[in-house]
């Protein structure tokens, strides 16, 4: 049953991330394996969701780093990782510094997923190109793999990203 | 306009980075790892003035600095766990080191127990799941011992030890067989997150329906309803009384009231009258009436 669930799940992702592709193009590709998630399993609907609500948290995300615009984060993040990032865009706006995300991908991988459905936790290897700029001057960049460890909680419509940590993974950067 | 960039790894093992810039040589020492709202002091080397930049999760400052005097980094600068980047331009030329955060001592449980009511003696019924973090709120990794205290219903207190697995320690229980509330509480060291769950009986056990004649009608109620453990089911608990006569089915709802339903209904000639709560499916009487 749950194997079933699972081969579907790959399917729907596959596609969603196909089709995401072609929807817009600052959408980043993301896809889900939920192989080992416990203790609750995954519904397909649920790992669909889990995939949307992501990539449009990511888009927001570059489009509010890039502009200085909190307000877009709005939509997606909720709690510890909205404040966090609103730190972050209030500071960087404060001292004119912004920076360009050139977003090439999120492979999640699903580790925790509570008994009532309230929390899940995902590790997302994903490979991102980053430049921080002081005014029109470029002073870092880079385009390196980085991990971060998601927490995300369900809404009424989509899942938000309550906590996003980075994390020390095969390479790593902060922008 | 030049920048570079450096592989965490780099930073990890040497914690030096070095930068040969075209005009000249700039190094920045960072520790590896910081613990989150730790003060420290970044060193850099070279002469004159240049930019210094952090960038982290939630900050992205600037400053002037002197080359080869110390960056003092306040606490609220790396409160937020994670990979932190400091980045110093003189000029044109750029150079940058990598550091990481760590979520420092537990501070903070979040505590969710689920469903707030629940059956008596059903296996695996409740659910709990703990969330550590720091105080600035920084998912806490390592892996951390949480003591869930259960007491209260008809078992013997008890504790149950479930270590953090990416900060994050869950636990599932049966509930007990006794209807009342259940203290169940999140315990990490001074920190304790008690919440209350309710047992309540379980389906019915045992429904048995009465009759007798009250004039021209006649009443028909139940024993009190328990469960199998001898639970009283709670009041308000919709009882379903149905007869079957030669004009067809009847069925009437009444609510427990004081653990008892009762109903009255009119008889004429033969009929069987039947009692159910809930899946529970009680006796049968077969009366007849005045026709």
């Amino acid at each position: 049953m749950i194997d079933s669930r699972l081969k579907d799940l790959v399917a729907a992702t596959v596609l969603l991330a196909a089709a995401t592709g072609a929807w817009a193009q600052n959408q980043p590709h993301v896809s889900l394996d939920a192989e080992k998630l416990g203790p609750r399993p995954i519904e397909q609907l649920t790992g669909t969701n889990i995939v949307r609500s992501y990539a449009l948290a990511w888009r927001d995300l570059a489009n509010a780093l890039s502009q200085n615009r909190p307000e877009l984060l709005n939509e997606q993040f909720i709690g510890f990782a909205k404040d966090q990032f609103r730190e972050r865009i209030s500071a960087q706006s404060h001292s004119g510094l912004h920076v360009e995300i050139r977003d090439q991908g999120h492979r999640l991988k699903a580790v925790f997923y509570s008994l009532d459905g309230g929390i899940m936790q995902l590790i997302d290897d994903a490979q991102i190109e980053t430049k921080v700029f002081d005014g029109r001057n470029l002073i870092y960049s880079d385009n390196a793999p980085r991990r971060y460890l998601v927490l995300m909680t369900p809404g009424a419509d989509r899942w938000y990203i309550r906590s996003m940590q980075s994390q020390p993974g095969p390479a790593s950067s902060s922008f | 306009m030049r920048a570079f960039s450096f592989g965490f790894a780099g930073a990890l093992a040497g914690a030096i980075v070095f930068v040969t810039a075209a005009a000249a040589a700039i190094e920045i020492r960072v520790p590896p790892k910081i613990e989150a709202g730790g003060a420290f002091t970044i060193q850099t080397s070279g002469t004159g003035s240049a930019n210094f930049y952090l960038l982290g999760p939630g900050v992205a400052s600037k400053r002037t600095i002197q080359l080869s005097s110390g960056v003092a980094v306040a606490p609220d600068e790396v409160s937020n766990a994670g990979e932190y980047r400091a980045v110093v331009c003189a000029g044109s030329d750029c150079t940058s080191a990598a550091f990481e955060v760590r979520a420092g001592k537990p501070a903070r449980l979040s505590f969710f127990l689920h469903p707030s009511r629940v059956p008596v003696s059903l296996p695996n019924a409740i659910d709990a799941t703990a969330v550590i973090s720091d105080r600035y709120d920084n998912l806490v990794l390592a892996p951390t011992n949480i003591r869930f205290e259960i007491s209260g219903g008809s078992s013997p207190a008890s504790v149950k030890v479930v270590t953090t697995d990416r900060g994050i320690a869950w636990m599932r229980l049966a509930s007990s067989s006794k209807a009342g509330a259940v203290r169940i509480a999140a315990v990490l060291g001074d920190i304790q997150e008690p919440r209350i769950i309710h047992q309540v009986a379980a389906e019915a056990c045992g429904l048995r329906l009465n009759a007798r004649a009250n004039g021209k009608k006649t009443v028909f109620d139940t024993d009190p309803v328990r469960d199998c453990a001898g639970n009283p089911l709670p009041d308000g608990t919709i009882v379903s009384f149905t007869k079957v006569d030669a004009s067809g089915k009847t069925t009437v709802d009444a609510p427990l009231k004081k653990g008892v339903a009762q109903v009255e209904l009119p008889l004429k000639g033969a009929a069987r009258i039947s009692v159910a709560c809930g899946v529970v499916v009680g006796n049968e009487l077969s009366l007849r009436g005045a026709t």
